[in-house]
């Protein structure tokens, strides 16, 4: 019953999970970035937050940054569950399904950086997560209008060649990828990224890095 | 110094404001949706949908009657069938009070959301459970990021 | 449902977008950008409502609550990017408050209860917030906090009942009413006590 009707990009499937209408799959693709997406994961459990050193000119003197653990706490919580959500993103077979992967990808990202005191890093992450509902909209209407022109929402469906699903939808599920994953906009990061706090940041780039992947292999595919 | 910047320069002093991202995010959305009315009518309506609104007004259970027996197989019109054999069973399943409500009145149909069973609760809970699981975990971390930032301030 | 009355609402849901994205473009202040975040949000609804069949109706619900909770964030985050503060002054106070809290919560916790599922939760949250708005809570957070945390086990187990036990729809079907009757009562109580007043606001 279950082949994965395209080979050229995912190659055959591997393994298979039923989740009723929702039906995740492992190809050689997905897999990979699963298991990419999962090592990455494993790093945010197990790593300690870096200690930033500030250095006063014109002397040897420098004082260590302090880490609060309360913080250090929400951010690994925030990190491993944005890995979570990332780990879904890759493996779900819905398309309605992976736009609210996608969603959970954004708002564990807001809530990554939002923990932060430094209201320069507070003002960035606050217009983050503005473009991170915004984006909501055309992942939403993307997922609709899939719905509406072909049946279905099953990406075992749609990745068949009889299938036409319109560009416009296509347009959109990128889009609010996007805005999600926040990926053009590097603006936005490079101010996030001077807070403290590495290896939860860097969550922030593997997600956002990892859902494009993934939402290329579904535009190309259906 | 300000006359001689070059169109690329202002370009990019505007792209790097943190403020300008939402705009720059609005913009581009209109943009594709601008270019989406375009091809709008040739986007056609799938006449053949899943689960399927059927209406039967002199039902009491109006807009969310879909027919068959509590405790039997009722037929649904679901993605994978054959991955949920037991779809059907909560469609028809009202809890003792509810089918009082709906025996006694006319107005089950419009409450019926708030009871468990239905076809919603059949859609949400049983063939596209995993889509709820995904929304409450949204949920929960929404109100993590709230209840964390709010119990810092006090 | 026919393809006519799809396209022409299509038509008018696209010239919608337009119109709102326009007005987040030339909107500078940030409050007003939240609030015109959560208007563009309800024409995302409207898109998926156009499809108009039963799975439409409960991919909605997963929508809205999307919505409502990043709003939720984003407008914390922003209180505290603002550093905004409630002014402080005398609390508000009449007479009834006094009297009509234990029964009233009561009789909408009880009500909430029989209704259960996401209205029973929020009728039941209406009364937890009156009993707290109008008796003051003491910080409870970690106790409504812990029991939502529940619910959401709960509710995830319900899931795996429906997926690897199909035969037990039943108390799948229980299970999740009742973790959604819990967890939306905890998150409306929490939502009406986050106030920034002091203890008697």
């Amino acid at each position: 019953m279950f082949n994965l009707p395209t080979t050229n990009i995912g190659g055959q499937e591997l393994f298979v999970l039923e989740f009723g209408d929702i039906v995740a799959y492992f190809s050689p693709y997905t897999t990979a970035l699963f298991v990419f997406a999962l090592i990455f994961t494993a790093l945010a459990i197990v790593s300690r937050p870096e200690k930033q050193m500030d250095i006063a000119f014109g002397g040897d003197a420098y004082y260590a940054k302090v880490v609060d653990p309360e913080l250090m706490r929400f951010q690994r919580f925030m990190a491993i569950a944005c890995g979570l959500a990332t780990l879904g993103a890759m493996v779900t077979g819905d398309v309605f399904n992976f736009t609210l992967f996608a969603s959970l990808v954004g708002i564990t990202n807001i809530g990554i950086v939002a923990a932060y005191r430094n209201r320069h890093v507070l003002n960035a992450a606050f217009q983050y997560g503005i473009v991170a509902m915004l984006a909501t909209v055309p992942l939403f209407g993307g997922a609709a209008i899939v719905v509406a022109s072909t049946g279905t929402l099953s990406m075992w469906e749609l990745f068949t060649g009889a299938v036409a699903v319109p560009l416009i939808a296509k347009a959109f599920l990128v889009l609010g990828v996007m805005g999600e994953g926040m990926a053009p906009f590097y603006v936005a990061k490079a101010e996030i990224t001077r807070a403290q706090g590495a290896p939860f940041i860097l969550m922030v780039h593997v997600s956002s890095l990892l859902l494009f992947l993934r939402v290329a292999e579904i535009v190309i595919s259906m | 110094m300000k006359t001689n910047r070059s169109i690329i320069t202002r370009m990019s002093a505007t792209i790097s404001k943190v403020e300008n991202l939402t705009g720059l995010y609005a913009l581009l959305v209109v943009v594709v949706i601008v270019l989406g009315l375009v091809t709008l009518p040739s986007i056609t309506y799938y006449d053949d949908q899943l689960y399927e609104k059927t209406l039967n007004p002199a039902s009491t259970l109006h807009p969310y009657d879909r027919g068959g027996v509590p405790f039997g197989t009722t037929p649904v019109k679901s993605q994978y069938p054959e991955n949920s054999p037991y779809a059907g069973y909560v469609t028809t399943y009202l809890t003792p009070f509810s089918q009082w409500l709906a025996d006694t009145t006319h107005h089950m149909g419009t409450t019926i959301v708030a009871h468990p069973g239905g076809i919603i609760d059949e859609i949400l809970y049983n063939t596209r459970g995993f889509d709820t699981v995904v929304e409450t975990s949204i949920l929960f971390v929404a109100f993590g990021i709230a209840s964390y930032l709010f119990r810092r301030e006090t | 449902m026919d393809a006519a009355t799809y396209s022409i609402g299509l038509v008018v849901v696209a010239i919608g977008l337009i119109v709102g994205f326009a007005a987040i473009i030339r909107e500078k202040d940030d409050l007003h950008r939240i609030l015109l975040t959560d208007l563009a949000e309800v024409l995302a609804l409207v898109v998926i409502a156009l499809v108009a069949t039963d799975l439409a109706e409960a991919l909605i619900l997963p929508g809205l609550v999307v919505g409502i909770s990043e709003l939720m964030a984003v407008s914390e985050v922003y209180i505290a990017k603002e550093g905004l503060k409630a002014p402080e002054g005398p609390p508000f106070h009449i007479e009834v408050m006094d009297s009509a809290p234990g029964i009233l919560a009561l009789i909408l916790v009880a009500y909430g209860i029989v209704l259960s599922g996401f209205t029973g939760g929020a009728v039941a949250a209406v009364g937890a917030v009156f009993y707290f708005m109008c008796r003051g809570h003491a910080e409870q957070f970690e106790l409504i906090e812990t029991v939502s945390g529940y619910a959401w086990a709960i509710w995830i187990a319900a899931f795996f009942v429906f997926m690897f036990l199909p035969a037990y729809w039943f108390f799948g079907v229980m299970m999740a009413g009742g973790a959604i009757l819990i967890k939306v009562m905890a998150k409306m109580s929490l939502v009406g006590t986050m106030r920034r007043g002091g203890p008697n606001v």
